[in-house]
């Protein structure tokens, strides 16, 4: 839309041809993009394209003939009220004003709340927010800054200083407008700091497509100090940091970013992990020797205090074992999983990893994180992986398969664009390459894996897609 | 005055938009026939394939140029292009 947008401001006439559910997701990026009355053209989910373009392509070319109306000459400004106090009453009111809700359109047909994530929330009023801003030894009236340089989705770089542009309004935010939301989140002063730091994600969402699912992770000294849950239920709701910082973060996605279900966040059923919100710990006792924990994985110090920040795509999976299963394996090599690793009879440890990687790349390919109970972390390292990178750099060399099996996902056909450009591993074209070249289906990148250890002792794991980005938790204290 | 009536200031979480200066469209043309073109193509090749065979049969006095990629960043036209573009139909946008 910026594209399209440039182009009508430099005086080529254009149209737009996409869905009809993603018409007031196009209309707000218009309007954001400065040119709101752009003509849009709605193709087809269901028909196949031949027919589709039937349909539309006598309209689609009227759209660059047809003369402007009054509405689409118009030039004006776009600025939204901005007044620091939204409401003043008592309580009872607040909870009334805050809690409204406004319809949203098919394909959503229902309401949806304006300020909250749909469950109530703790007003903000201007002394709870002062309390909570002594949580952070920044100013109020700081604009969060990026931490370092970014490339943005579509191109454009944003440098280390610039204000944050929340996406997908590309709004700005200072540390009390976080603080806001903090209050309304639950949080206390003491999780500020985690908060600020989430809030240097941009707290981006998925405006379209798979099941996009905003999560974080904290590492670092600051977990036992705020007393998160690194153990037994620790993506339960339950703890109070936990859950707190984890809504923090989605009303954040919210009231900074602007994510408006049926909007903007078109994700087709929405993802659990944006309910309520989700944020867990690193439990850095738990790790092996040698054992990196993640905040020094990103180039923090052991100390150092971070948070990794993910909005990726896919749901939550599992190891794929009962507890017993894994048991049984380790301490005696028996049952299924022996029997798939012909270990019968023998006791553990196993690479239990072999059990999983033949499916672990099935349906997507990409990184994965996986979430390891502290006994199963300990296993690998006696198996001889003593590092993260070691478990990491192994997980990809099993990720290869041949490419005449490789061009039958879909994905590719969109990371590729379309089968173009340079194959990593070989440095040739794509189309140069015969089928039973080996490319890795566990993404570019040996080490584009990730590790959490934390959990309780139920010999389960945890696969997330996906691996963020981590902001440093101590320069908000 | 009861707890209950007391009044507070409750604060807006809504990040700063910043004003946008909104434009008009692009004066629309005349007419297609002996005009050049862009179709920039964004990835639903099911459709886009189909479109590019029509526009170039069913349109076949307008100078068509075709720009394409499976992802959702269009390829741009240059600043040189842009010049000599007198329109452009941008599909599947998501």
């Amino acid at each position: 839309m910026p594209y399209v947008a440039k182009l009508e401001k430099a005086g080529i006439p254009t149209v737009v041809v996409d869905y009809e559910d993603q018409l007031e997701l196009g209309k707000e990026t218009a309007l954001i993009h400065g040119v709101p009355n752009i003509r849009f053209i709605h193709s087809s989910r269901l028909v196949p394209g031949p027919e589709a373009v039937d349909e539309f392509i006598e309209p689609m070319m009227e759209a660059l003939t047809k003369p402007l109306t009054k509405k689409e000459k118009e030039r004006g400004r776009w600025a939204p009220s901005q007044e620091r106090v939204l409401f003043e009453g008592t309580l009872d009111e607040a909870d009334t004003f805050y809690q409204q809700t406004r319809h949203i359109p098919p394909p959503l047909d229902a309401p949806i709340a304006i300020y909250t994530d749909g469950f109530p929330i703790r007003i903000p009023t201007e002394e709870r927010v002062k309390e909570m801003l002594t949580g952070t030894s920044h100013k109020p009236d700081e604009l969060i800054p990026y931490p370092f340089d970014i490339e943005g989705r579509r191109g454009e770089s944003r440098k280390k200083g610039d204000p944050v542009l929340f996406q997908p309004m590309g709004r700005t935010a200072t540390v009390e407008k976080v603080a806001i939301n903090a209050v309304m989140a639950g949080c206390k002063p003491e999780h500020l700091p985690v908060v600020l730091a989430i809030a240097q994600s941009e707290c981006a969402i998925g405006t379209a497509g798979g099941s996009n699912g905003q999560w974080c992770c904290v590492s670092g000294p600051i977990v036992k100090e705020i007393k998160m849950n690194s153990g037994i239920g620790m993506m339960d709701p339950g703890n109070p940091a936990n859950t707190t910082i984890g809504r923090s973060y989605q009303l954040m996605a919210i009231n900074l970013s602007g994510a408006v279900s049926g909007i903007n966040r078109l994700s087709n059923f929405g993802n659990p992990f944006n309910t309520g919100g989700t944020c867990f710990a690193e439990n850095v006792d738990a790790l092996p020797p040698g054992w990196k924990g993640l905040n020094e994985e990103f180039g923090y110090d052991k100390n150092e205090s971070a948070v990794m920040v993910v909005n990726g795509p896919g749901m939550l999976g599992a190891g794929g074992w009962p507890p017993g299963g894994y048991r049984a394996l380790q301490k005696s090599g028996h049952g299924g999983i022996a029997r798939r690793l012909d270990v019968k009879g023998t006791p553990g440890p196993h690479n239990f990893l072999e059990y999983m990687v033949p499916e672990l790349w099935a349906s997507r390919e990409g990184v994965r994180t996986l979430v390891l109970m502290p006994q199963m972390a300990k296993h690998l390292y006696e198996l001889g992986f003593k590092s993260k990178e070691d478990v990491y750099e192994w997980l990809w060399k099993k990720s290869f398969e041949p490419l005449g099996k490789f061009r039958l996902r879909a994905g590719p056909d969109l990371s590729t664009n379309g089968w173009m450009g340079i194959e990593s591993t070989s440095g040739k074209h794509w189309k140069e390459l015969s089928d039973d070249y080996m490319v890795p289906a566990g993404g570019n990148d040996p080490l584009g894996n990730c590790i959490i250890v934390g959990g309780g002792e139920d010999e389960t794991l945890v696969v997330l897609n996906g691996r963020g980005t981590a902001y440093s938790i101590d320069a908000w204290r | 005055m009861a707890t209950k009536d007391r009044e507070y200031k409750c604060l807006n979480p809504v990040g700063i938009q910043n004003p946008v200066e909104t434009f008009p469209l692009a004066p629309r043309l005349d007419s297609v026939d002996g005009k050049n073109i862009c179709f920039s193509i964004c990835g639903e090749p099911d459709i886009t394939i189909a479109l590019e065979k029509r526009l170039k049969t069913d349109y076949p006095d307008v100078n068509w140029t075709i720009k394409k990629t499976y992802m959702t960043n269009a390829v741009q036209l240059s600043a040189e292009e842009m010049k000599t573009t007198d329109a452009l139909i941008q599909g599947v946008a998501w």
